[in-house]
């Protein structure tokens, strides 16, 4: 036991440092993707509710093909394959060289349009359940689409919505570990890291393991507490 | 007109990458190394978490040779090789072995590390008292009489024995090979796996790189198990650790190349795989 303090400790020895570095990469890489999700998700909700036949299409396809190949091949096809579709553009403009995709940049995206694809199930559900009341008198009095949007949309919706966008914080948080294969120091890469190069595996993966826990535990906390906020004005019998 | 706008933008936009992109000359003064971080002792990292192990000291002396500013990188194993080809680093240190198929993928230089591979047993064992303990033979064409000659010695002594190893490995092809007739080869998805059981004892010995084994008899919960017999490598077993290259860079590959050699000839392999591996791995050239 001692010996499992002193290895993830902040001494000489210790690993603790690496670790919490690691688990605010963890936390940054989740909060980037989560928030791009969101922009996604609410785009493909307006496009499957109010858009023509061809926008609702692409949303389509854009949540099917998502929710549907697997969260590790898309993080491969952005990271490596967007790296080459650029130099392939860069050299048809006559440069040489190699340009890159900056693996918290690739890694961001790829978790927030899979993330997108779930939220936008989300919102558009959480739309549905406002009442349609609500919703023509507003346009009945004569409401703009935008005052609509922020003053009877958003904050009812949003409130529908809290429970499953907790769920897919909780996934954009596990798929972040997907991004250890491109090279991005967070808590599944650290413990790989200190598991091969001190042939401890246990050791680091149990603390990755609580780490991922922790977080998980402590934001489904904060979405409660945003779920009690929200409901405060409603009556539960 | 708006459609033609938008391209014009773009085109804008792709231009001003490319620029960025084609401010890297091609003169190799500047080279960027990925490794591993976590194949100890090839290259692991500390407490730190900087990246330490004989492939970071050697990259550093390689660079010197090349004259050139070396950045060491840490990545992933499992894409190490898309990665190498999507231009995110120049080349590879990770304690990679040439194979075939790797070789279809990108190039390699000559090899600046060769482990042979051997047995571990149980320090009660009979095989225990396996001859020519420690001692290499090459299995390839110029080695390659005196290490059968090796292993018809140490045939009669592993008759009827269980020998575990790992599936699908060089390991595995050499036993199929030469000890078929009289050894009871049982094979494992992983190493840890055949080192368990012959921790209870369900098999007489284990065949594995002895960069891996190494470590293995070290560890204090191993300390019955020992190195035993004779050290085969070369042939089924292996090229050798190598650089690993873009197919494209023939002018980094030629100038990796001298660099290895000039590195193995004078000694500075053999130093500094005696540091991390308590062994020589030089390989012949």
């Amino acid at each position: 036991m001692s010996d499992y303090v002193e290895l993830m400790g902040f001494g000489p020895k210790g690993w603790g440092l690496l670790m919490v570095q690691a688990t605010l990469m963890t936390i940054a890489v989740s909060a980037a993707a989560f928030a791009l999700g969101s922009v996604l998700g609410a785009l493909v909700a307006w496009a499957r509710i109010e858009g023509n036949r061809l926008v609702r299409l692409a949303a389509d396809v854009y949540t099917t093909v998502l929710r549907g190949i697997p969260d590790l091949l898309v993080i491969y096809l952005l990271y490596f394959g967007g790296s080459q579709a650029l130099t392939a553009l860069a050299h048809l403009l006559g440069a040489k060289g190699f340009v890159g995709v900056n693996s918290f940049a690739a890694g961001a995206i790829a978790v927030g349009i899979i993330s997108g694809a779930y939220q936008g199930e989300i919102f558009r559900g959480a739309f549905n359940a406002i009442a349609r009341g609500e919703l023509e008198a507003a346009r009945s009095v004569g409401m703009p689409r935008l005052l609509l949007f922020r003053r009877i949309i958003v904050p009812q919706a949003l409130r529908f919505a809290i429970p499953g966008l907790g769920n897919v914080w909780q996934l954009a948080l596990k798929e972040s570990a997907l991004i250890s294969v491109v090279g991005l120091t967070e808590i599944l890469r650290q413990a790989q890291v200190g598991a091969g190069s001190t042939r401890q595996p246990f050791e680091f993966f149990i603390t990755a393991a609580v780490l991922y826990l922790l977080l998980s535990t402590f934001s489904g906390m904060a979405f409660q507490r945003a779920e009690f906020v929200a409901m405060r004005g409603v009556r539960r019998s | 007109m708006k459609l033609r706008n938008i391209c014009a933008a773009i085109a804008a936009a792709s231009l001003f990458v490319a620029m960025g992109a084609s401010g890297q000359a091609k003169d190799w003064t500047n080279i960027k190394i990925a490794t591993e971080g976590a194949y100890k002792p090839w290259n692991f990292t500390d407490a730190s978490g900087k990246l330490i192990g004989f492939e970071v000291d050697l990259a550093e002396d390689l660079c010197k040779r090349m004259k050139a500013k070396c950045e060491i990188v840490a990545q992933a194993f499992d894409g190490v090789i898309p990665a190498l080809n999507a231009g995110k680093f120049d080349a590879i240190m990770a304690g990679m072995n040439i194979t075939d198929k790797r070789k279809e993928a990108i190039a390699f230089t000559e090899p600046y590390g060769r482990t042979p591979s051997t047995f571990a047993v149980l320090k009660t064992n009979a095989l225990a008292k396996l001859p020519d303990a420690g001692k290499v033979y090459s299995l390839n064409p110029d080695g390659l009489s005196a290490a059968e000659k090796s292993i018809n010695e140490i045939k009669p002594l592993l008759k009827g024995k269980v020998i575990g190893v790992q599936t699908s490995t060089a390991q595995a092809n050499f036993l199929e090979k030469y000890f078929k007739d009289v050894v009871d080869i049982r094979q494992y998805k992983t190493t840890e796996q055949h080192d368990l059981d012959l921790a209870a004892g369900r098999v007489d010995g284990v065949f594995a790189s002895i960069s891996y084994l190494k470590g293995v008899v070290e560890e204090p919960k191993n300390k019955d198990m020992m190195l035993a017999g004779p050290r085969y490598g070369g042939g089924p077993l292996g090229f050798g650790v190598a650089v690993g290259l873009r197919k494209g860079d023939p002018e980094l590959l030629a100038k990796f190349d001298a660099a290895v050699k000039a590195a193995v000839a004078d000694g500075t392999v053999r130093t500094l795989s005696t540091k991390w591996f308590g062994f020589d791995i030089t390989p012949a050239h």
